[in-house]
């Protein structure tokens, strides 16, 4: 009886999708155009982030150390600088290549190379680029070097310079996640509206169906049933139809997106690809679940016969 | 088979659709519920297969106290009892067979069984051969045929026909009525609720008038009086 059962709400499952063919499809493309939103906006986020990833990546600190500075001496900056938490790389600018950078930088200004010419001494002292985890950190790394025993052997450092950039830098990032949560929010309403709504319409369009079964004696188990699987069918084939879709939206993009960046950093199929279960599963399964959700409460109007 | 004692059936704010109705109708009877629009007989057919309350009273059918039923236990109600209504009520996107199936399917019973029963149904209404049609491929009283076959598939003790030749022709009307004349034959319990003197007068059997919420008339071999 229970096989029965099963295997007759399945079939009416399928009778009920197919003969409202038009019913089913404009059902799907509504949820399908849902799916492609939601994803729209993470690609927007996922874009977003990698670009301030690139941008945050540019930035680092020089510090200018006097003349006289030995290399010992420097290399044990290095070495503190490099026990910080916070810092991710030191990279050492030796007299040398701080000179053959000046060169390379100036070799189409013959004054500044006759100058250098008639210096009998490297005027540049050594460099150390240091780059941190987050940009919030450098006033830190600063400090700390200020406030050690290294303080009098610098000339100078380009952190003021910086200072501002970086600030904008941050302060932009945290618009945009701000910007970012705000719009995934008021999206996920506006997903959970329209798939709500439009499971209701295709609910509707059946109520006096649901009241003939009603008054034939069908409990509201075998009524409600096809309804509730016909949602998680409606939730599979509009994943089933937008995930295509999007990936060629991925596609289409990519290389417009390479272009910009100026480099392949940005790559969303990449990290579709990586997450391609945590997404599209998730999202999936959400989609299901309040399909069914919507349509067992706008069922429950329509079985109080 | 169907008693009504001291029914009363009130709708807010202040309606009263029935008036301390007493009703007897014993088995194998065919009675008429006659009266105008508005008097109440299709509130008593509602009340009949629980798709309203009364407000006080009592009502037993078969047997069944089911003046308090429970949610739960009106679709087992509804399964032993064949319902026909004027607007015929089939399923838009099932087939005839399946329209008729439908009633077996909601029980339980099996494909076979299914199978079985439903081309003889349907060849007692004289559908047999229209049993893949869709209801509106059909003519009115052949999607009354149908309904009456979705009524009687389960074989149950009591069929309540309300106004079933509400939208139909004089022809197919007396078609209709030969056919639950027919079933009554068979030993079902018939009330037909209706407004219809021609069709009343012409059965020849139990009248019961409503007037205003009320019972005015109950007569053995009665005629349509209002």
């Amino acid at each position: 009886m229970v096989f029965a059962s099963l295997s007759r709400i399945l079939l009416f499952t399928w009778q009920s999708f197919w003969r409202n063919f038009w019913l089913s499809l404009v059902t799907i493309t509504v949820i399908g155009l849902t799916f492609i939103s939601i994803n729209f906006l993470i690609i927007m986020n996922v874009a977003t982030d990698s670009a301030l990833k690139i941008v945050r990546q540019k930035v680092d600190v020089s510090i200018y150390f006097k003349n006289d500075t030995g290399e010992t001496k420097i290399q044990e900056v290095q070495t503190f600088l490099s026990s910080l938490t916070q810092v991710d790389s030191v990279r050492l600018i030796t007299q040398n290549e701080a000179l053959e950078s000046f060169r390379q930088l100036h070799k189409d200004d013959p004054v500044i190379i006759q100058s250098l010419e008639e210096l009998s001494t490297n005027p540049l002292g050594s460099t150390l680029v240091v780059k941190a985890k987050d940009t919030n950190e450098y006033a830190a790394i600063i400090a700390a070097l200020e406030g050690s025993e290294f303080n009098d052997l610098i000339l100078r450092k380009n952190f003021d310079d910086h200072k501002t950039y970086i600030e904008q830098i941050n302060s932009f990032a945290a618009n945009i996640r701000l910007v970012g949560i705000i719009s995934t929010v008021v999206f996920s309403v506006i997903a959970l509206l329209i798939v709500f709504n439009t499971i209701r319409v295709a609910v509707y369009t059946h109520r006096r169906e649901i009241g003939i079964m009603k008054l034939v004696g069908a409990t509201n188990w075998f009524i409600s049933s096809p309804f509730l699987l016909e949602s998680v069918l409606y939730g599979l084939l509009s994943a089933l139809v937008a995930v295509p879709l999007i990936y060629l939206m991925l596609n289409f993009s990519q290389p417009y997106l390479n272009a910009f960046f100026q480099s392949g950093e940005v790559n969303l199929v990449g990290y579709f690809n990586k997450n391609f279960w945590k997404i599209f599963g998730l999202e999936t399964l959400a989609i299901i679940t309040l399909s069914m959700l919507s349509s067992a409460v706008a069922i429950r109007r329509y079985l109080k016969v | 088979m169907i008693i009504f004692r001291n029914v009363v059936k009130t709708y807010p704010p202040n309606t009263i659709a029935l008036k301390n109705i007493n009703l007897h109708i014993k088995p194998k009877e065919f009675v008429s519920i006659v009266g105008r629009s508005g008097t109440g007989k299709t509130t008593m057919a509602k009340i009949m297969i629980a798709e309203e309350r009364p407000t006080k009273g009592r009502v037993i059918i078969g047997g069944w106290d089911i003046t308090n039923i429970k949610s739960n236990e009106v679709p087992v109600l509804r399964r032993q009892i064949g319902v026909v209504f004027q607007d015929f009520k089939l399923l838009p996107k099932k087939t005839i067979f399946e329209n008729v199936a439908f009633a077996l399917e909601v029980s339980g019973q099996t494909r076979a069984h299914i199978h079985g029963i439903v081309p003889q149904v349907l060849k007692i209404v004289d559908l047999a051969d229209k049993e893949q049609r869709y209801p509106l491929q059909l003519s009115g009283g052949e999607q009354q045929r149908v309904a009456i076959a979705r009524a009687l598939v389960h074989r149950p003790k009591i069929l309540i026909a309300d106004e079933p030749t509400g939208n139909l022709d004089s022809y197919n009307t007396k078609g209709i009525i030969d056919l639950l004349l027919k079933i009554n034959e068979f030993g079902t319990t018939v009330v037909l609720v209706t407004h219809n003197r021609e069709v009343v007068n012409a059965i020849q059997r139990r009248v019961i008038t409503v007037e205003n919420g009320e019972i005015v008339s109950d007569q053995r071999i009665g005629k349509y009086i209002i």
